[in-house]
């Protein structure tokens, strides 16, 4: 009876498993056939957008938008694509330029426009705009009716933002300022900011309100857009004509400068103490504790309106403009509806570009809150406007926009992250002094302008013959192995047998010819080429070593990456081993119960990727994260407070954070130490019981040498993964403050998908190799001093 | 040197979700000073447990064991002057020969601190000679064993039997009270287990060491004990010297357990007749048995008593000559094989459905053929019988000789 079951269920298993790739073929197979059969001739258009901080509502938006423009198109038909949030988006607008098959109409924030226009992804408009002034149609853009900044946004002819052809059609923008917590301000005993503000009063704004207890002045986050909009409300700024001409150095920047270090490292109450991407202003204004956030744009709105009112323990709060130094500015922010260069059906993306921009559009996504329609019409109506709604103070929004200015930035995308990171380390860490931060600025721009790589002469990568060694290669490989495996006296069956497995296991090997030594091989041709990876590889130039030279000699950011790493693996590796060791001694112990506390302990290995950083991100936030919360009382009778670990003490704190929450993942580890301790024979601890040895006299001449092969293993697995940092340094900090936490394959990541260098970055992936591989040399060279392998079979 | 007392020891663990499991029941057992004492039985009946619970690598569940005059239920391993040799060696694979031979010793070092020698030069001077005599001892192990030369090798570098000699000169360099062996030799080729199995009572002789060893093998065990305790089941069947065990067997399964090729077993009846003789009636043979010998508890004239007759290989052997042989001495049945061995040769017979072993001189079996049918003269001298419900051994007490 048993017997029977057990055939009919393995019966019924094959017919599950038959069915279920029936079902997967036939799907397949009626989505094609229904496509073929359908006949749609309509020309297809692909959009694709974002909606990080507009979420759901955002997505809706615009899907209805493009339902109604194919209504009205039965020609055209629109397929949408939303990969989320901003970062997603330009990662898969990457890809599919670089595979040359881009969506033809898409969302681009103004400061990647310089960079887009510089690798020639996107086409002018000017010559449509025209083309319909003359046509006459319906619904022509007026640009006259856009905010004059707006516009200008996306204008670059190829040197300076504000001139040339236009590259896209602003959709929404913002302007910045801060939002302040009308209840602290009413305790505070404080007027309102007025409509001209100015920094003394900011600041003295922000003084008051930090004498309450426990509360702190303003958040001033320094992000390089917001340094640049406040050096501009001095009439200053970091360049002058061009991005060639820096003015960092000018005395009346270096003082603006220092007085928002001072404000910050100076004062205590005034200032946050700066927080890294772990905690942007806007949650910490949420806290109800923060005077002033910003300077932001509109975005922080739609989380802001749910705040609570007073009555329901939270409070009430508004909107004011940058407040004005010297001179009144502001600056815009924006986001265009582009088309690509490559586009397929460049007419048909101008008629889904000009209806997407349309006011009545704008209005719809203005109902958001999330931003301002660039059409003065639409921003002035209610839909923006709109009293019912905080903040009251929509006007100053656009009252700003009428003197706001772009903040433009370079072809290469790398000055904006470098000015924050080097500019960081005054303004937020702390660790240099404003006139070094500013001249490793400067420095590490320089260089990066007179690299051999801007300027060397280059040729066109020759991928002809390197095809062609490489089919030779492979010819070479695949005959060699033939031969050696021909020349083994093989009994025919034994041929046989080879034959069939190596056909069993081709799937494998044309899988792993296809996606793995091919990539490998590629990356290898491209270590030696500067590609921007967003345009077909023919368009890869040859350079030499002029990767590798720049990595070692010029770029102190890549050192820096290399020290983080390197402070990282110190700790992350002994540490993760000792702790990993002792906790599989511990599940190691004959406990009742012992399986549900091993299964506890690697629960965590389980969990892991970008959920577990995020909460990570909580426990070591430096204003009430879990970590300091339990710290602090600890530290208060010594006189210390715990460290902001990814504020001011990250140069000595950040990497160790990192250290820590790696300890979350050592259940692997720990599973391997157990499975070898369980091999370790009971008559080695039985012998030297007799022999006279105690517990830890057993543990160093019994369980260590016996665990050797195991611990060499594990160092050698540990030393491979903390080069491997990234996903929990890529959501925690993104690097901040200042490259403190910017690890190398973060670095390298930001050089191929942000800087568009995916030669750079492929260079560096290869010197990545070459480190590991020396380290794990190194281990295994001094391991026969230390491990001692015969130990299971003894 | 010391005794070993082992009253009414047992060992239960904890088995399932019910009760318990007993794996040594109540075993006595008194080792004199000295005396080379050999556990044997098949796998699983407690021989390796009561060793164990002798060296405290066992908790005991009930009884005491005592070494010497102390009781060491509750002593530290290390504390009761034991050695244990196992039976994969144990051996430390990361040390090299010296250093597992004086990893013990290292252990028990009075004058072990490093940093005390730099300011006390009385200690310093205590701490060198010390460790001169850990070095002369270890030597001198070695010499015993003849492994001088292998002193500097790792123990992957050595063969199995030179492991084996490292493993007992662990032992014998800590000049232990009591030396305890777990199966040493069964990881050996017979050859060298033959080999080591004589060095091993030449070594008992020279140290004149408690020893107690435990072997599954009951030719090692009769070849190297002064006594042997057979068990099973956790019971102590027979406790003799090898002689004993092997002549006088208590019972049906010391008797089957003890000897190669294992002694044949007849089942039948016994029966007294009117005249006096005692005639054993099976299946396939009929024999008269002298009377005297063995203890049948008032068997009356007349009556069947169900036993089972043994009867060792080497008391089967060919009849010469029909005409000489009587017939209620004999059993005769077909060749099944003939398994030669030089001087002496196995002849496997099948009388009747029983199979019976008989071991004989190489010239006696010349005339007989596989196949064929072949007699056998049965001395029934040295036959045993065996209650067929009890197993026990139907023999007459030991009577002292020429009383």
């Amino acid at each position: 009876m048993i017997r029977l079951t057990a055939q009919w269920l393995r019966r019924l298993l094959w017919m599950a498993t038959g069915a279920i790739v029936l079902w997967a073929f036939a799907t397949v197979a009626v989505r094609e056939l229904r496509a073929l059969l359908s006949r749609d001739t309509r020309t297809e258009l692909v959009v694709m957008h974002w909606s990080g901080e507009g979420g759901q509502e955002e997505d809706q938006i615009v899907e209805d938008a493009l339902r109604t423009f194919e209504r009205d198109h039965p020609t055209l038909r629109v397929r949408r694509i939303n990969p989320g949030d901003a970062g997603s988006f330009y990662t898969k607008l990457q890809t599919m330029m670089a595979s040359g098959d881009p969506p033809d109409v898409f969302y681009v924030g103004s400061e990647r426009i310089p960079a887009f226009v510089s690798l020639g992804l996107l086409a002018p408009l000017d010559d449509a705009l025209a083309e319909d002034a003359r046509a006459k149609v319906a619904d022509q853009i007026e640009l006259d009716g856009f905010y004059r900044a707006t516009v200008e946004a996306f204008q670059f002819d190829g040197n300076a933002t504000g001139r040339g052809p236009l590259y896209g059609i602003p959709k929404d923008f913002t302007t910045v300022g801060f939002y302040w917590n009308k209840d602290l301000f009413a305790r505070a005993g404080l007027a309102p900011p007025s409509a001209d503000w100015t920094w003394d009063e900011f600041i003295a704004d922000a003084r008051a309100i930090g004498k309450l207890p426990g509360c702190t002045g303003a958040e001033f986050v320094t992000w390089p857009a917001m340094v640049r909009a406040y050096l501009m409300s001095e009439g200053v700024d970091v360049k002058g004509e061009s991005f060639d001409d820096l003015r960092t150095s000018d005395p009346r920047v270096v003082a603006a400068l220092d007085r928002l270090r001072s404000w910050r490292h100076d004062e205590s109450g005034a200032l946050t103490s700066g927080k890294s991407k772990i905690a942007t202003g806007s949650s910490v204004f949420l806290g109800g504790k923060v005077g002033l956030a910003g300077p932001f744009g509109r975005w922080v709105v739609p989380s802001y309106r749910k705040i609570p009112s007073a009555a329901d323990g939270g409070f009430s709060w508004d909107f004011a403009a940058l407040p004005r130094g010297s001179a009144q500015s502001n600056i815009v922010l924006t986001v265009s509806w582009s088309i690509s260069r490559q586009s397929k059906h460049p007419r048909e993306a101008w008629q889904l570009v000009r209806f997407l921009s349309g006011e009545k559009n704008q209005r719809a996504l203005a109902t958001l809150g999330l931003a301002i329609p660039t059409i003065r019409a639409a921003a002035q109506s209610t839909a923006f406007d709109d009293p019912a709604q905080e903040p009251a103070n929509d006007r100053a929004f656009l009252d700003a926009a009428e003197r706001a200015r772009v903040v433009d930035w370079p072809s290469d995308p790398q000055f904006e992250s470098l000015l924050g990171s080097r500019l960081d380390q005054a303004l937020k860490t702390g660790d240099l002094s404003l006139t070094e931060a500013i001249a490793n600025f400067e420095r590490d721009w320089k260089a990066q302008r007179e690299s051999p790589l801007q300027n060397g002469a280059t040729s066109a990568m020759p991928w002809t013959p390197l095809a062609w060694i490489g089919v030779a290669l492979v010819v070479v490989v695949a005959s060699l192995a033939f031969v050696r495996l021909r020349r083994g006296n093989l009994s025919l069956a034994h041929r046989r047998e080879e034959r069939i497995g190596f056909l069993l296991a081709s799937p494998w090997i044309v899988g792993f010819a296809l996606f793995m030594l091919f990539p490998i091989a590629m990356s290898l041709a491209l270590a030696f080429a500067r590609w921007k990876g967003v345009s077909p590889l023919n368009e890869a130039d040859f350079v030499g070593i002029a990767n590798f030279e720049q990595l070692l000699t010029l770029d102190h950011r890549f050192r820096a990456s290399l020290s983080v790493t390197a402070y990282y693996a110190l700790l992350a590796v002994p540490f993760g081993q000792v702790l990993a060791l002792l906790a599989a001694l511990l599940m190691n112990a004959k406990v009742r119960g012992i399986h549900l506390f091993r299964a506890a302990w690697y629960l965590p290995s389980v969990l892991a990727g970008v959920g577990v950083a995020v909460l990570w991100r909580w426990i070591f936030d430096s204003d009430g994260g879990l970590l300091n919360s339990a710290l602090a009382p600890l530290l208060a009778p010594i006189g210390l407070a715990p460290p902001e670990w990814f504020g001011r003490d990250a140069s000595l704190f950040g990497a160790p954070a990192f250290a820590l929450m790696s300890l979350w993942f050592m259940g692997g580890t720990m599973i391997v130490f157990l499975a070898g301790l369980q091999q370790i024979p009971v008559e080695l601890y039985e012998a030297s019981a007799i022999d006279g040895a105690s517990k830890r006299r057993q543990f160093w001449s019994v369980t260590l040498p016996m665990l050797s092969p195991i611990i060499l293993f594990n160092v050698i697995m540990a030393i491979i993964a903390s080069f491997q940092v990234f996903t929990q340094a890529f959501v925690m900090t993104g690097g901040e403050p200042g490259d403190l936490t910017r690890f190398y394959v973060l670095y390298l990541y930001n050089q191929g998908f942000e800087y568009y260098e995916m030669g750079y970055a492929s260079a560096m992936a290869w010197l990545l190799l070459l480190i590991v591989l020396s380290l794990t040399v190194v281990v295994m060279r001094t391991s026969n001093r230390w491990v001692h392998t015969d130990g299971a079979k003894a | 040197m010391a005794t070993v007392h082992l009253r009414a020891v047992s060992k239960s663990y904890a088995s399932g979700a019910s009760g318990t499991t007993r794996a040594v029941e109540s075993v006595d057992l008194a080792i004199a000073d000295g005396e080379f004492v050999v556990l044997v039985g098949p796998s699983g009946c407690g021989k390796s447990t009561t060793l164990r619970m002798i060296a405290g690598l066992e908790d005991v569940s009930g009884g005491t064991i005592s070494i010497g005059e102390c009781v060491v239920n509750d002593v530290a391993p290390k504390d009761r002057d034991i050695a244990m040799v196992f039976q994969n060696y144990a051996l430390y694979p990361h040390l090299n020969v010296r250093q597992n031979l004086s990893f013990g010793l290292e252990r028990r070092r009075a004058f072990k601190s490093c940093w005390r020698g730099l300011f006390d030069s009385a200690y310093r001077s205590k701490r060198a000679g010390e460790r001169a005599a850990i070095t002369a001892r270890v030597e001198a192990a070695a010499r015993t064993l003849g492994i001088e030369q292998l002193l500097h090798r790792q123990p992957r570098e050595l063969s199995g039997g030179q492991r084996q000699r490292v493993a007992v000169g662990r032992a014998l360099v800590r000049d232990p009270a009591v030396f305890l062996f777990d199966e040493p030799l069964s990881n050996l080729d017979a050859l060298l287990r033959t080999e080591m199995r004589t060095e091993l009572r030449i070594l008992h002789r020279r140290l004149r060491a408690t020893m107690v060893y435990v072997t599954h093998d009951q030719e090692e065990a009769m070849s190297l004990a002064d006594r042997i305790v057979v068990m099973k089941d956790g019971v102590v069947q027979q406790v003799g010297s090898p002689a004993e065990i092997y002549g006088r067997p208590s019972n049906r399964f010391v008797a089957g357990f003890i000897g190669t090729p294992p002694m044949n077993m007849i089942d039948g009846t016994i029966t007294l007749d009117a005249d006096s003789t005692l005639t054993f009636r099976s299946a396939c043979c009929t024999l008269t048995l002298p009377p005297g010998r063995f203890d049948l508890d008032g068997l009356s004239r007349g009556h069947e008593r169900p036993v089972t007759l043994g009867i060792r290989p080497e008391r089967l052997s060919p009849a010469v000559g029909e005409s000489n042989v009587s017939a209620h001495a004999n059993v005769t049945g077909r060749v099944v094989a003939v398994e030669r061995y030089g001087a002496s040769a196995d002849v496997v017979l099948s009388a009747s459905g029983i199979r019976l072993i008989a071991r004989a001189s190489q010239e006696c079996t010349t005339q007989i053929r596989e196949g064929e049918n072949a007699t056998m003269t049965v001395d029934v001298n040295a036959a045993h019988l065996f209650d067929s419900h009890t197993g026990c051994a139907l023999a007459r007490a030991i009577r002292a000789p020429n009383r």
